[in-house]
C-alpha cells in the first residue's frame, strides 16, 4: 500500500473532530508555517510540484505567486464546489476530515497574505457543508481563526458559503459572481483573478483537495512530497472510481499509477462487475475524452492521459462495461450539460439543448442518417466557440464516443435499435408524444 | 502634442487594411473605424464587453485558439486581424444557426422587420437553411412587463443588452435574466412590472423584436417612416432625437446619441410623451373671442383684431399698458422676435417668462449669467456631486444617468433634499432637510466652509459681513434642523472644500419657495470660495426646467436684461408683478400657462393674446388664440441646460391652419407697422448671431449633426 | 410569512460579507427554511435587507436550483441520474420510486407528502445508486431499500399527522 497523504488516517474515529484531528497531528502544519515567511510557503509549494486536484492542473505555488501586488485586499476562495460528473473526494474529505481542509485554508491564506477566506462547498453536499462549518467554527474558538492566530500577529476571517445548485458555480470566475451575489456567469478572462477577483481584490482560488493536501506538504516538506509521482505530475490524488467496477470509491494513488492498476487491482477497483469486458473509460470526469479499452495501461498523470488523448481532469475516472449503450450513456452526459449551462453563451445554451434532442432521438430509434455528421459539426460549432470551458466539455463525450463506436450510432438510425443486447428499449411516453411531432418513421 | 499622441497609437492591420486606435480599444471599435463591419448582439458601446453572443469572432493571428471574439480582445501593436477567413464565417454561420432554431420567424408581423439585426446579419453571415428539424420553442407572446414595453420571449435571442442596461446603466434592475442555460428568459419578479422611467431604452437596443413599444406596435413598417434629426422638447437636457414620421404622423422618437448630452439615452418622458404632437385637440383655427365665446377666424381677421386691439390700448394707456409672458419650448429664433416686437414694435419693456429666482441677469461674484458653468459631460470628472433640492431623476432624467455614470467611475454622490430621491441609495451622504430648508442649508453650508475650511479669517470679508448679519436666522435653522444634519453639512462643507472637483447643483425652481430666493447666489458663492467653478469636474448652476429655458434667458425673455444678458436702462416688470398690476391692459402670451403657474391675470386686463399648440387654461381665458405649431413641425434653435445650441427640423408638415411662432410674429409687427421680413428661422439665427455674445458668428450649418457648445464672446461686456 | 428574526439573520449576513448583496444566496436559504419555497414575500423581504430589487432578487433565485418555485413535499426525494448512478441502475431506481408514490418525476403527491425528483450528480458516484430526502444522502439503494424507506417515511409522516390531530 503506498503512502497515503491526503486520505491518511481518513476513516480514523473521531478525526472530523478539533480534538481528533490534533490526535493525528493536526494544526501541527499550521504553527510550523506561522514562523515561516509567506513568501518562503510560497517557494515550498512551488517546489513541491503540487498541481491544482480541480481539474485543469494549474501549479499551486505558481497560481499563488501570480497574486497582483496592490493595495487592494486580496482573498481566498476554496473551490468546494464538487459537481463534476464521476467525482466525489472532495465531499469525502470535507465530510471525514474537515479539519484539515480548514488548516490548509488557514496555512494558503497566511502565504498569500490574505485576510478574509471563503470556502464555497457545493449546496447539496449539506453534511459537507455543515462539517466544514462546525470545523470553522472549532478554529475560531481554538484562536487558528481570527485575529492574531497563534500569537502571530497574523488576522484571517473565513466564511463558509453554500452553493444552491449550479455546476457552472464551480467554474472559478462563476464561483466568484455566485459569492458576490450574483448569478453563476462565468466572467471575461482576462482580467485574471489573480489580478482583479473577488470584490476587485487579487484572488486565489484552489480546490478543496489540493489545500487539503497543503497542511502534509508544510508539515514533511516539499521534497517528501515531490519524491511521488512521476517526473511533472508529483505527489498523490485521490482518484474516485465509479461505474462498472467490483470496488468503487476513493483510492490515493501517486500519479502515474496505471489505469489498470486502479480499475482491476484487489486492494482497489477489484476488475470489472460481473467480470465482464472493459468497454470504456472516462478518465476525468465527465468532461473529458473516453477512451477505449485499449488504454488500460496509461499511467494516470497529466501527461500520459493527455498523450492518450483525454485530460486527467477532476480525478473522476468513470469505467463502462460491454453492456453500455454508448449513445444513452453520452446522452445522459449531454443532458448533464444541457441542464448546467448557464445560458449566457449562444453556443453552449442553444447547442447543447440540440445536442440532446438529437441524441435522444437516435436513441430512441429516431435518428437521421445525417445525424451523427450533424452532431460533430454542432460539437465544431460549439467546442472553441463558447465562453467558457463548460460549452467544450459538453462536447467531449460525443466526439471521443463517435470516434471510437460510430458504429454503434449508425446501428441505432439504420435498426432503430441499441447494439448492446443486454439493453431493451424502454420507450417512454413521452418519447412517442416527441416522435410524433417531429413526424415519425 | 498632436504627434506625442500619434505615437500613443496602436498599430494593427484589419482584413489587410492598417488601422491606428489608441490602446485598450477593442479589435471590433478598430474594425468599425477600418470601415468594417463586425456582427454583434451582445456587445453595446455604452456598456462593458459580455462576450456572450459569441458573433463577433475574428481570427487573429498567433492568438491561440481562433477564432476569438473581436467585442473582448483590445488591440496590440501588430495585430493582425482577419474578418472574413473561412473558420470565421463558420462560426458566425454557426451561432446563428444557434440563435435561429428557436426563433418563430415571425418576421412579417415584427415591428422590427426592417431593421432587425437578426434579419441582417443572417443576410449578410447567416447559413441559407437551417439543419434543426424539431419543434421550436414556444411561449405565450407577448407578454407584457410593463404598461409600456411587451415582451416576446420567442424572438429573444438571450444578449442580455436590455438587462445589462437595467443593471449597468440606469442601475435600477428592474428587467433580469430568469432561470438559466435553455429555460432562460428575459423578465421582472413574479407580478412586478418593470418600473423604469428608462425602459425605452431597452426596447431600442433590443437587436430583435423581442422588446417593443405599447406605443409603436404595429403602427408602421420601418421603411415608410422618414426620419428627422431634432431634440426632445421634454426637459432642459435636450437629448438628441430622431423623430420618426409615417405621413404627417409622429410614430416614434429614437435616439440620436449625443455623447456630450445623452450618452445615447432617452427618457420614457421624452421618448413617449409626444402625444401632443398628433393630438386631436390641437388648434386648428385662430379663435377671436365675440358675444363672450371664443370663435373660430381667419388668420387675417386675428392678426386685425389683435392690430386695433393692441394699437387702442397702447393710445389710450401708452406702451407700457403692454407686457408680454414668453415661452421656454419654443424656439431661440421666436423667443428673440418676441421680446423684440414687445420692446422695439410696441414699445413695452415687461418680458418675462416663467423661471426660477436668480438675482439679477448674472450673478455678482463670477458676473457670468445664471446657467451651469461646467458642462454635462463635465459631470463624469466630478470626484463630489452635490445635489440641492434636486432631483434629475424626475425632472432631467438622463441627467440622472450621467451622475450614475460619474459614480461608477468614483464619484460620489451628496443630496441636500427635502424628500426622497431616486440617488439616495447610492448618496455618500443624504442630508434630509425640512420643507423649504434648502435655502438655509445652502447658508449653513456657506458658513461652515468660511468658519472652518478657510485659513485665513480676513478673506472673504464681505461674505462674512453679510453671513454675520444673517447669522440670527442661521442659527435658528440649526436648531431646528438638529444637530445630526448640522454636522452632516458640515462635513459636506470640508468635502466641498477638499473636493478634487465638487459639482453642486440645485434645481431651477427650487429657488421660488420660500426662504430659498438666496439659493441660487449662495451655492454659486460656495463653489466660487472653495475652488469648484472654472477647472475640470468642478462647477455649480441650476437644473433648468424646459427644453429652451436657457435660450429664453439668453434671448432676453427677462425684464432686466436684453438678448445676450445686455444691460437695459428700463427694467421691466417681472413675471409675478406683470400678472398681478393693474398697469397691464394688454398680455400677450406666447407657449405659457401662466393660469396654470399662478393661477391670475392682471386685474384690469382688457386684451389677451394667446398664442399656443392646445387651448390651455390660459388659452380659455384669452380673446385671441393664435394657433402655433410644435417642435416637430418648424426648424429653429433650441439652448439646453448646458448651454448646447441645438437645431430642430421640422420632421412633418405644420398642422394645417397653424403657423410656426416666429411666422405669426413676423406677420404681426407688419402688422403693425414694422416691416419684418424673415423668411427663415436661418436667418432670424444669423441676426442673433451678429448681436448675442453667446452666439456670436453661430450658422445654422454649425449645429449639424449635433450642435454646439457656445460661451460668451470677448465682445460681450465691451457692448 | 418571514419572521423578524429570519429577516434580521438576513441583515446580519448582510453585513457579514464585504458586500451586501453577498448575502443573497444564504438569504434565500433562510426564507426557503421558513416558508418551503421561495414566495413573493420571501423576494421582498431579503430585497429589503439587502438592498436589492425584488426582480433581482428573483434572477439570482431562478438561477440556482436549490431554491423551490413551487411548494415542495414533506419529503423531497432527489434522485441523482447522472452518469456514475446511471451505470449503477438509477433509472431503475426512478421508475421504482414513481411507481410506488404514484406520481413521475419533478411531481408532488396530492397529500403533498413526496416530491420526486431526478437531480444532476450528487458526489456519491462510489456509492451509486444515491438518492437524497431533504438533503440527507441514502446510498447504494436498492428496489428493496427504496420500498423500505417509503415504508419508513409513510409511518413517519402518519406519526407525525396524529400527533398534530
Amino acid at each position: 500500500m503506498p503512502e497515503l497523504i491526503v486520505t491518511k488516517d481518513i476513516d480514523a474515529p473521531g478525526l472530523d473532530t478539533l480534538e481528533g484531528y490534533r490526535q493525528h497531528g493536526g494544526y501541527e502544519a499550521l504553527a510550523k508555517a506561522l514562523q515561516s515567511q509567506p513568501d518562503d510557503l510560497v517557494e515550498m509549494i512551488k517546489k513541491s510540484g503540487l498541481r491544482g486536484r480541480g481539474g485543469a492542473g494549474f501549479p499551486t505555488g505558481m497560481k499563488w505567486s501570480f497574486l497582483a501586488k496592490n493595495d487592494k485586499t486580496r482573498y481566498l476562495c476554496c473551490n468546494a464546489d464538487e459537481s463534476e460528473p464521476g467525482t466525489f473526494k472532495d465531499r469525502m474529505l470535507m465530510e471525514k476530515n474537515p479539519h484539515q481542509l480548514v488548516e490548509g485554508v488557514i496555512i494558503t491564506s497566511y502565504a498569500c497574505r490574505v485576510s478574509v477566506a471563503f470556502i464555497y462547498v457545493r449546496g447539496e453536499l449539506a453534511l459537507a457543508g455543515d462539517q466544514v462549518e462546525r470545523a470553522v467554527a472549532e478554529a475560531y474558538a481554538a484562536g487558528y481563526i481570527g485575529k492574531n492566530i497563534l500569537g502571530s500577529g497574523y488576522n484571517l476571517d473565513v466564511i463558509v458559503h453554500r452553493g444552491a445548485g449550479a455546476y457552472i458555480c464551480g467554474e472559478e470566475s462563476a464561483l466568484m459572481e455566485s459569492l458576490e451575489g450574483r448569478r453563476g456567469y462565468p466572467r471575461l478572462k482576462p482580467p485574471f483573478p489573480a489580478a482583479i477577483g473577488l470584490y476587485g481584490g487579487p484572488t486565489v482560488i484552489n480546490n478543496a483537495e489540493t489545500l487539503s493536501t497543503i497542511p502534509a506538504i508544510v508539515k514533511n516538506g516539499a521534497d517528501w512530497y515531490a519524491s511521488f509521482g512521476t517526473e511533472k505530475s508529483k505527489g498523490t490524488r485521490v482518484f474516485c472510481l465509479s461505474g462498472h467496477v467490483k470496488k468503487p470509491g476513493n483510492y490515493e494513488l501517486p500519479l502515474g499509477t496505471p489505469l489498470r492498476t486502479l480499475i482491476y487491482d484487489e486492494q482497489y477497483g477489484g476488475g470489472i462487475l460481473d467480470d465482464k469486458q472493459l468497454k470504456a473509460i472516462i478518465p476525468g470526469g465527465s468532461s473529458t475524452f473516453i477512451l477505449g479499452a485499449d488504454k488500460i495501461d496509461t499511467p494516470l498523470d497529466f501527461e500520459a492521459i493527455a498523450a492518450a488523448g483525454s485530460m486527467l481532469g477532476s480525478g473522476g475516472v468513470i469505467v463502462m462495461n460491454e453492456d453500455t449503450c454508448i449513445v444513452d450513456a453520452v446522452l445522459r452526459m449531454t443532458e448533464f450539460y444541457r441542464d448546467e449551462s448557464c445560458g449566457k453563451c449562444t453556443p453552449c445554451r442553444e447547442g447543447t439543448y440540440w445536442l440532446t434532442e438529437i441524441l435522444h432521438r437516435i436513441e430512441h430509434g429516431d435518428g437521421r442518417e445525417r445525424d451523427i455528421d450533424l452532431l460533430l459539426d454542432i460539437c465544431d460549432n460549439i467546442s472553441g466557440k463558447s465562453f467558457c470551458p463548460l460549452g467544450d466539455a459538453a462536447t467531449s463525450s460525443i466526439t471521443s464516443s463517435i470516434k471510437l463506436f460510430r458504429e454503434e450510432y449508425e446501428h441505432h438510425i439504420t435498426h432503430n435499435r441499441c447494439m448492446v443486447g443486454s439493453r431493451q428499449f424502454d420507450v417512454k411516453p413521452e418519447v412517442e408524444a416527441h416522435s410524433l411531432q417531429v413526424g415519425a418513421r | 502634442m498632436a504627434e506625442e499622441k500619434q505615437d500613443e497609437l496602436v498599430h494593427l492591420t484589419i482584413d489587410d487594411i492598417p488601422v491606428a486606435v489608441p490602446p485598450g480599444t477593442l479589435v471590433w471599435a478598430a474594425a468599425k473605424q477600418a470601415g468594417i463591419e463586425i456582427p454583434i448582439y451582445c456587445y453595446h458601446p455604452k456598456m462593458p464587453p459580455l462576450g456572450a453572443c459569441r458573433m463577433c469572432f475574428v481570427e487573429i493571428e498567433k492568438m491561440p485558439k481562433p477564432p476569438q471574439t473581436a467585442c473582448t480582445t483590445p488591440v496590440s501593436e501588430g495585430m493582425i486581424v482577419h474578418t472574413r477567413t473561412d473558420k470565421v464565417q463558420k462560426a458566425r454561420r454557426g451561432t446563428l444557426e444557434f440563435l435561429l432554431i428557436n426563433h418563430p420567424l415571425d418576421c412579417p408581423i415584427c415591428d422590427k422587420g426592417g431593421e432587425c439585426d437578426l434579419q441582417d446579419f443572417t443576410l449578410r453571415y447567416g447559413p441559407g437553411g437551417t439543419r434543426f428539424d424539431l419543434y421550436k420553442r414556444h411561449y405565450p407572446k407577448p407578454v407584457p412587463v410593463s404598461d409600456r414595453v411587451m415582451l416576446d420571449r420567442e424572438r429573444c435571442i438571450l444578449c442580455q443588452r436590455c438587462t445589462r442596461f437595467s443593471s449597468e446603466i440606469s442601475m435600477d434592475n428592474g428587467l433580469v435574466m430568469i432561470s438559466r442555460g435553455y429555460k432562460m428568459e428575459v423578465g421582472t419578479a413574479p407580478d412586478h412590472a418593470f418600473d423604469s422611467i428608462f425602459s425605452g431604452n431597452t426596447v431600442e437596443m433590443c437587436p430583435v423584436g423581442a422588446l417593443t413599444a405599447s406605443a409603436y406596435r404595429f403602427k408602421a413598417r420601418p421603411w415608410e417612416l422618414k426620419h428627422t434629426p431634432s431634440v426632445c422638447n421634454n426637459c432642459s437636457v435636450g437629448c438628441n432625437v430622431r423623430i420618426d414620421v409615417r405621413v404627417d404622423k409622429v410614430m416614434r422618437l429614437m435616439s440620436r446619441t449625443n455623447d456630450d448630452i445623452d450618452d445615447g439615452w432617452l427618457c420614457d418622458r421624452g421618448r413617449w410623451g409626444f402625444e401632443f404632437v398628433n393630438s386631436p385637440q390641437r388648434l386648428r383655427t385662430p379663435l377671436v373671442r365675440r358675444g363672450g365665446k371664443l370663435e373660430p377666424a381667419s388668420w387675417d381677421e386675428a392678426f386685425f383684431f389683435i392690430a386695433s386691439r393692441l394699437q387702442g390700448i397702447i393710445k389710450n394707456y401708452g406702451a407700457k399698458a403692454v407686457a408680454g409672458i414668453g415661452s421656454t419650448r419654443t424656439t431661440n429664433e421666436e423667443a428673440y422676435l418676441f421680446q423684440k416686437l414687445l420692446r422695439q414694435v410696441i414699445g413695452t419693456p415687461h418680458v418675462d417668462h416663467h423661471h426660477g429666482h436668480f438675482p439679477g441677469p448674472r450673478d455678482l461674484l463670477t458676473g457670468k449669467p445664471w446657467m451651469m458653468t461646467n458642462s454635462i459631460a463635465e459631470i463624469e470628472k466630478a470626484s463630489h456631486i452635490v445635489l440641492v433640492a434636486s432631483d434629475p431623476y424626475q425632472r432631467q432624467p438622463i441627467l440622472n444617468l450621467r451622475i450614475k455614470k460619474a459614480m461608477k467611475g468614483g464619484a460620489r454622490i451628496y443630496i441636500v433634499n427635502e424628500g426622497e430621491t431616486e440617488l439616495d441609495r447610492f448618496a455618500a451622504s443624504k442630508i434630509t432637510v425640512p420643507q423649504h430648508g434648502a435655502g438655509m442649508a445652502a447658508k449653513m453650508l456657506l458658513k461652515y466652509i468660511l468658519n472652518n475650511e478657510i485659513d485665513n479669517p480676513h478673506q472673504h470679508e464681505d461674505l462674512r459681513a453679510r453671513l454675520q448679519s444673517e447669522d440670527a436666522d442661521i442659527q435658528a435653522a440649526e436648531k431646528s434642523f438638529g444637530p445630526e444634519t448640522s454636522t452632516r453639512l458640515q462635513h459636506l462643507a470640508h468635502e466641498i472644500a477638499q473636493a478634487k472637483g465638487a459639482i453642486i447643483l440645485y434645481d431651477e425652481m427650487a429657488t421660488l419657495a420660500p426662504g430659498c430666493q438666496g439659493l441660487a447666489a449662495d451655492l454659486q458663492t460656495v463653489a466660487v470660495i472653495t475652488g469648484n467653478i472654472d477647472r475640470p469636474g468642478a462647477g455649480v448652476g441650476p437644473l433648468l426646467e424646459d427644453a429652451n429655458s436657457l435660450g429664453a434667458r439668453d434671448m432676453g425673455l427677462l425684464p432686466d436684461a436684453l438678448p445676450g444678458y445686455q444691460p437695459t436702462s428700463e427694467p421691466g416688470l417681472p413675471y409675478n408683478e406683470i400678472l398681478s398690476s393693474p398697469n397691464i391692459k394688454a398680455l400677450y402670451v406666447i407657449g405659457a400657462n401662466p393660469m396654470r403657474h399662478v393661477g391670475q391675470f392682471p386685474p384690469d386686463l382688457e386684451l389677451l393674446i394667446v398664442q399656443d399648440i392646445l387651448l390651455t387654461e390660459t388659452a380659455q381665458q384669452a380673446d385671441v388664440v393664435l394657433p402655433a405649431v410644435t417642435f416637430a413641425e418648424k426648424d429653429g434653435s433650441m439652448t439646453n441646460v448646458d448651454h448646447h445650441v441645438q437645431a430642430v427640423w421640422h420632421a412633418l408638415r405644420p398642422l394645417p391652419g397653424a403657423k410656426a411662432d416666429w411666422e405669426i410674429l413676423t406677420t404681426l409687427a407688419n402688422h403693425l407697422g414694422h416691416k419684418w421680413n424673415y423668411s427663415s428661422p436661418q436667418e432670424i439665427l444669423l441676426e442673433i448671431a451678429s448681436t448675442n455674445p453667446f452666439y456670436a458668428g453661430l450658422t445654422w450649418e454649425d449645429l449639424r449633426p449635433h450642435g454646439v457648445r457656445t460661451s460668451e464672446q470677448e465682445v460681450a461686456h465691451v457692448s | 410569512m418571514i419572521s423578524e428574526q429570519a429577516k434580521q439573520r438576513m441583515r446580519d449576513l448582510a453585513s457579514r460579507y464585504p458586500v451586501a448583496r453577498s448575502a443573497v444566496m444564504p438569504a434565500l436559504y433562510i426564507a426557503q427554511q421558513e416558508e418551503g419555497y421561495i414566495t413573493q414575500e420571501a423576494l421582498q423581504a431579503i430585497a429589503e435587507a439587502i438592498g436589492m430589487t425584488v426582480d433581482d432578487v428573483e434572477s439570482v433565485a431562478t438561477f440556482y436550483t436549490m431554491y423551490y418555485q413551487q411548494p415542495p413535499g414533506k419529503k423531497v426525494i432527489k434522485v441523482c441520474t447522472s452518469i456514475s448512478c446511471y451505470l449503477r441502475g438509477c433509472d431503475k431506481l426512478v421508475e421504482h420510486l414513481e411507481q410506488r408514490l404514484g406520481i413521475k418525476r419533478s411531481e408532488t403527491t396530492p397529500d403533498g407528502n413526496y416530491t420526486l425528483m431526478t437531480t444532476e450528480c450528487l458526489a456519491s458516484c462510489g456509492t451509486a445508486p444515491v438518492l437524497q430526502v431533504n438533503n440527507q444522502f441514502v446510498e447504494k439503494v436498492t428496489l428493496e431499500m427504496a420500498d423500505t424507506l417509503v415504508d419508513e417515511w409513510d409511518h413517519e409522516l402518519k406519526t407525525k399527522l396524529d400527533l398534530s390531530c
